[in-house]
């Protein structure tokens, strides 16, 4: 059998395109599984699974649950809308005590970037990063990359655009690896503020006209305008944004092109994305988050094989 | 009590053994005699290969005493400023409550008095380090403080520092400042750049940096006085000193030994124990600061010791405290950087530049005078963990590392420590 490269899930950053390649075969099979009759396999049975989200969730956490019971894994949760040391407890102290109850992976979201690549360098349990403060989710940029493959064949040549608060977004940064690491060329747009100084070191271009770089492209990520994540101001109002920043049918039926529209949800309708294109044929919005129980399924699979230790 | 250190490199330019290869006999606190050759008596100790100097000074370390004993308490912080070769230091006032009146002062002082390295408190420059009203400046003087400094906290408000540049003059007073913009810097964790980029980090602009050197120096223009920049860590703000120095402002400025030796991309495993502030740089940055040595714009090295317990770095990045344990590496960074600034550059920036700006005197190696004196073994290699740590803390990025270059031997009057 093929393995990973990695023992743990920490970000894109780690993987080769092998890896991706690797996880995209195996979501393949799985997402056939997911759609038969009987959706269950007995791959993970005995294995334990924690999940463990320092940070709201609703639907990472599902979509990781539903993989992890599609595989037969036992499940634990934890969950908690603080970082952990708030309560008085380190994030390692909450993890040590989850693992002595023999936990062989875990599944963690944490408001800090490199929370993962912390707790990696002091536990043996796989771990899986469901999102790292603004700086990477894997699985979100791995659903995403695997849904343009499902849609063009291919993500080789293609053309994305990411379009929003790229400053905070973890799924931005993820995407942006996954693209390159499979051939494709990458290109942010949004507000000037809300795309990092240094972006374009990373090989990306920078558009601040959502039109011409909608008529770039062929797929654009809209991305949700993360309120909770900005501290600071970063645009004058949501009305402006949208005018500016919103993608809506009347800009899609102006391009040259057909195009195809991805968001990582949840969707501020009338923000970043009118209803008239998230329910439109352009969309596949509905496909990422059927692809997410796959790609999860194949992620959690496969650092299984690598065994913990 | 005889000590006599053979074959040792003078690097002294008061001295007129400057640069030579000679024995020195020391007894009673006093150096007895200076020749190429003595015979044999006491404590003999090989200074082959070795570079004896005055003793060093740092200008900037920050211990715990008081409120914050569990990071380092004025007993062990002395303990790794004797090992790392130290025979005078100023703290800054960081500690709670802060170094703000003339108790305070006294407190540190008689604590210390014995110690073989000698402490100069530097006083806070307004209350609490808020950067709102001012301390007692001319009777902090009185009491002993070396010089004035807000310490890690950035004086915000231009009119303060103004004013603090002004106020004292009476004295000749110097006030260290530590220029950041805080604004500019909110939730930065590390250097901005493609690396904080890749990182998904906030990053600190070094653009905040500079923007308040550039303000500084204009305020300094304005009110005259004596100003030091310290902790300078961007190539554009050693470009700014150089001209302003050029221009004849009375400004200094320093850097920490370790900022020689890292680069954000270093950071990429999310290394706590390189969470610094300022924070580690691009190498443009690193060879501005080497430029900056070597040229003397920048006066003085500093340790820039931090100390942090345990609880305070082990955990995630952006919720750990920045700073780095300096004082037992220094000489490692000096070793490194030996090459491209020269030993005696790199000597005087830890010995008599620091004591100049604080109108300190400034010891010599002639026979009859005072013994105060630091011994470097550039060769020497050797690993800091916690045989080898005076320190409480531990946080340094050296932890368990090999590192080359150690002070062999320092003493001072009576007091000596041979490694």
């Amino acid at each position: 059998m093929q393995e990973l490269s990695q023992k743990h899930l920490l970000g894109i950053k780690d993987l080769t395109a092998d890896d991706i390649h690797l996880i995209f075969e195996t979501a393949d099979s799985f997402k056939e599984v997911i759609n038969r009759p009987i959706k269950k396999v007995p791959s993970l049975r005995d294995i334990t699974i924690a999940n463990v989200f320092f940070e709201n969730s609703t639907r990472t956490k599902l979509s990781f649950e539903l993989a992890e019971k599609r595989l037969s894994a036992d499940i634990i949760n934890f969950s908690s809308s603080n970082s952990s040391v708030k309560k008085g407890e380190t994030l390692l102290d909450t993890v040590n005590n989850i693992l002595a109850m023999k936990v062989d992976m875990v599944v963690m979201r944490h408001a800090s970037p490199g929370a993962p690549h912390f707790l990696s360098k002091h536990i043996d349990a796989n771990i899986v990063n469901a999102g790292d403060g603004t700086h990477e989710h894997p699985t979100q940029a791995l659903l995403d990359t695997f849904s343009i493959r499902e849609k063009l064949g291919d993500v080789q040549g293609k053309k994305v655009l990411i379009v929003g608060d790229i400053l905070h977004s973890r799924v931005a940064l993820s995407n942006i690896f996954a693209l390159q690491k499979l051939g494709a060329e990458v290109k942010v747009c949004g507000p000037k503020t809300l795309l990092p100084k240094y972006i374009e070191t990373l090989g990306v271009q920078v558009e601040l006209d959502l039109k011409k770089a909608l008529n770039w492209c062929d797929v654009a990520n809209v991305l949700r305008i993360q309120l909770e994540r900005q501290q600071i101001k970063y645009f004058p109002s949501l009305r402006e944004y949208s005018l500016f920043y919103g993608v809506n049918k009347a800009l899609l039926d102006g391009l040259d092109k057909e195009i195809v529209v991805m968001h990582p949800g949840p969707i501020n309708r009338g923000v970043e994305l009118n209803s008239d294109v998230a329910d439109s044929d352009h969309a596949i919005i509905l496909d990422q988050v059927e692809n997410g129980v796959a790609i999860r399924m194949a992620v959690l699979y496969l650092l299984a094989g690598k065994g913990a230790g | 009590m005889k000590i006599l250190i053979k074959n040792a490199t003078i690097v002294d330019d008061n001295s007129t053994w400057h640069l030579q290869v000679v024995d020195v006999l020391l007894e009673n606190g006093k150096i007895k005699k200076i020749d190429k050759k003595l015979s044999k008596t006491g404590t003999t100790i090989d200074g082959t290969n070795c570079y004896l100097s005055i003793g060093w000074y740092d200008m900037r370390a920050l211990f715990g005493e008081p409120g914050l004993e569990y990071k380092e308490t004025l007993d062990t912080g002395l303990e790794a400023a004797k090992a790392g070769g130290f025979t005078g230091i100023s703290l800054f006032p960081n500690t709670e409550p802060v170094l703000q009146t003339k108790n305070d002062i006294a407190f540190v002082k008689n604590q210390t008095s014995r110690a073989l390295t000698e402490v100069h408190p530097i006083a806070a420059v307004t209350k609490d380090c808020k950067g709102e009203d001012f301390s007692e400046m001319n009777d902090l003087k009185k009491a002993g403080a070396v010089a004035f400094s807000d310490g890690y906290k950035t004086i915000e408000h231009e009119d303060i520092l103004m004013r603090t540049l002004m106020y004292l003059q009476k004295f000749d007073g110097i006030l260290i400042h530590k220029p950041e913009n805080k604004r500019l810097n909110m939730f930065g964790q590390m250097h901005e750049g493609p690396v904080s980029t890749s990182l998904g980090m906030k990053g600190l602009p070094a653009m905040a940096e500079t923007i308040t050197v550039l303000r500084d120096l204009e305020l300094l223009k304005y009110a005259g006085g004596n100003l030091h920049l310290t902790a300078m860590s961007s190539a554009d703000s050693i470009d700014l000193i150089r001209k302003a120095k050029k221009a004849g402002l009375g400004v200094t400025c320093d850097v920490s030994s370790y900022q020689t030796s890292f680069v954000d991309q270093d950071l990429t495993g999310f290394e706590t124990n390189l969470k610094v502030s300022p924070p580690f740089r691009e190498k443009k940055d690193k060879k501005a600061i080497i430029k900056g040595l070597k040229d003397g714009t920048i006066d003085v090295l500093t340790s820039g010791h931090v100390p942090h317990d345990e609880e305070s770095k082990n955990l995630e990045f952006d919720l750990a405290d920045a700073g780095i344990i300096g004082l037992q590496t220094v000489a490692s960074n000096v070793v490194e950087l030996m090459q491209d600034v020269g030993i005696e550059k790199l000597i005087a920036a830890l010995t008599s530049n620091p004591r100049n700006i604080l109108k300190l005197d400034i010891p010599t190696i002639e026979v009859g005078s005072e013994v105060n004196l630091t011994l470097l073994d550039p060769l020497e290699k050797w690993e800091l963990n916690a045989g080898t740590n005076k320190s409480a803390s531990k946080n340094s990025p050296y932890w368990n590392k090999t590192i080359q270059g150690k002070v062999k031997f320092v003493a001072r009057k009576q007091q000596y420590y041979i490694d």
